[in-house]
């Protein structure tokens, strides 16, 4: 059996990743994707762990992260289209009329 | 009476709130604004008059003096935003302002629930209730800047939601169980995974109440979102921030403190120094709002970083003291940029001839937000740094006093505009302002000199909440 400590760094891993998304990333949707990958880092972090304890908490922890992941990015995507609309653009750089 | 009490009664509120937006016609929506606010004002009563203590879903919830404390800071703060935001909705975007008091009010039940919850997946998904309608409310302009407001948000909020989670799973993982007091357990046993996941999950609270260096987000979101929503987002997300703080950090891991107490005492003190000096070159009330906001975020951190009951009780005071005091400053903002279109110094210029008991109002506030004696926001300064002073960190203190004086000059910039400058031509006249925005400046002057007069039931309350918590 794989120890969960591997998972747990395959979780690490992907956090890194979209973490590095994230900071790096110039498009949107590039940044939500990134997102995306650090939360199913979580859910294998959470999956990995109730495995190994056995109870399902882990598991049910990571039905509710997801259920949450969801509606976050349905939110994002629809301040995305908002966006799109009232400039045509979707890069963050342009996203900064305002300074100070 | 049962412990959820509270939020049952908020969440048929919201439900109530829901079904008169469907019944009400799309020409005259005024009547939701009143429901949401008396529900919000209905509850806050209730939290006085019904005995919520208690705990349930085997001690996932529990309303304790500190939990009650922050559904009452909460609550005030709910019904305060809605009362404020009341007119702006109504001629801004009349047919969607429904929806703006419902999700105000699902934020409220977000945050009422994050004060009780003992239990990471409770945590999580009552952090989440309460910043989702946050990333809507601050859309609800249809205008670029308040698209670029709402994305900026968004976008902090997502990621540092997910840091959260990722701390928190780090702590199930180090725990073996989702309940708070697992977690305590195994911090007592050395478990080596407790360490990263409370500096991860530290770092993803710190993005949400927009300490440095996760703050670069709030400037920006501020100016471009809808200044009656800002009121709100600048006072309720940001204690429920420290609720969640106060919940993991002071009541699951005082046993660590020698690990995340010193982070969070540099970050505070980080915090005020960048806080306060960004804040002076402003030419935006609102900008000088932020980032003054994030220097007081830097003191009220401080309560979390001496871990002592003084510093605690006095960050509960402070939470009251800036309520009264920031919503009144926003809605005073929000009255002259929906006034004059603009939220630049200008516009306020002369604001004495125009409208001198605004001009008062917000004089107060400043002198408040500054910690001028006799105002609410004196006694919470005050308080802190004594509490600071007694845990040993009496540098902390001479540099918030050095730090005050810096913010009362920026203040007094604005205080000069008002009174001692002529209004730009084309703006002399009297500024109009709804019945609703009277009554909320009003509360706000008499919350914050209330608070200022007899500051010594809510210290005592505070404090007493503060002990029962860390015994």
């Amino acid at each position: 059996m794989v120890p969960v400590s591997s998972y747990m760094l395959l979780a690490a891993g992907m956090f890194s990743m979209g973490l590095y998304g994230v900071l790096t990333r110039k498009n949107v949707l590039g940044i939500l994707l990134s997102v995306e990958l650090m939360a199913n880092a979580v859910n294998v972090n959470l999956v990995a762990i109730g495995r190994s304890l056995g109870d399902g908490r882990g598991e049910a922890f990571a039905l509710f992260a997801i259920a949450l992941t969801v509606a976050e990015v349905v939110v994002g995507l629809a301040i995305v289209i908002f966006l799109h609309r009232s400039r045509r653009s979707i890069d963050v750089d342009q996203a900064a009329s305002m300074h100070g | 009476m049962m412990p959820l009490a509270l939020d049952i009664l908020l969440a048929c509120i919201l439900l109530l709130v829901f079904v008169v937006d469907l019944l009400l016609p799309a020409e005259d929506k005024r009547g939701i604004a009143v429901v949401a606010c008396a529900g919000a004002l209905i509850t806050l009563a209730a939290s006085f008059v019904l005995d919520v203590q208690g705990t349930a879903f085997g001690g996932a919830f529990v309303n304790d003096a500190v939990a009650l404390y922050l559904k009452r800071v909460f609550l005030a703060a709910g019904a305060l935003g809605v009362l404020i935001g009341m007119d702006h909705a109504d001629r801004f975007f009349p047919r969607r302002q429904g929806e703006y008091h419902l999700l105000v009010l699902s934020s409220l039940l977000g945050m009422t629930l994050l004060a009780s919850a003992r239990e990471l997946i409770f945590i999580v998904v009552s952090f989440e209730l309460m910043s989702m309608p946050l990333y809507v409310l601050a859309a609800m302009r249809k205008s670029e800047r308040s698209a670029e407001a709402a994305l900026k948000l968004y976008l902090v909020g997502a990621v540092s939601s997910v840091v959260t989670l990722y701390g928190l799973s780090l702590l199930f993982a180090a725990a073996g169980t989702t309940m708070l007091s697992g977690v305590t357990a195994a911090a007592k046993a050395g478990n080596p995974m407790v360490v990263p996941g409370l500096v991860i999950t530290l770092a993803g609270l710190g993005f949400k109440i927009g300490v440095v260096p996760f703050h670069m987000w709030v400037p920006d979101t501020y100016e471009g979102a809808p200044t009656p929503f800002v009121a709100f987002l600048s006072v309720a997300p940001k204690a429920a921030g420290f609720a969640a703080l106060i919940r993991i950090f002071i009541e699951a891991l005082p046993g660590q403190k020698a690990t995340w107490a010193p982070a969070v005492i540099v970050m505070c003190v980080i915090t005020m120094v960048v806080g306060n000096v960004l804040a002076i070159p402003q030419t935006s009330v609102k900008r000088l709002l932020a980032y003054s906001g994030i220097g007081q975020m830097g003191t009220m951190l401080l309560g979390i970083g001496l871990v002592t009951p003084d510093g605690l009780g006095m960050l509960l005071f402070y939470l009251v003291a800036y309520l009264f005091t920031n919503m009144g400053a926003f809605a005073v903002a929000s009255v002259i940029e929906d006034a004059s279109g603009s939220d630049h110094l200008d516009a306020f210029k002369g604001l004495s001839r125009r409208n001198p008991g605004l001009a008062m109002a917000m004089l107060l506030f400043l002198l408040s937000l500054g910690g001028i004696p006799f105002v609410a926001g004196f006694w919470a300064k005050v308080g802190v740094f004594v509490a600071a002073y007694r845990a040993g960190y009496v540098w902390i203190v001479v540099l918030g006093a050095v730090l005050a004086v810096v913010s009362v000059f920026y203040y007094m910039r604005v205080a000069r505009s008002i009174y001692m400058e002529r209004p730009v031509a084309g703006t002399e006249g009297r500024v109009p302002m709804a019945l609703s925005m009277k009554a909320a400046v009003t509360v706000a002057c008499v919350g914050v000199v209330g608070v200022g007069l007899y500051p010594a039931p809510f210290v005592e309350t505070a404090l007493a909440a503060a002990r029962a918590l860390m015994g």
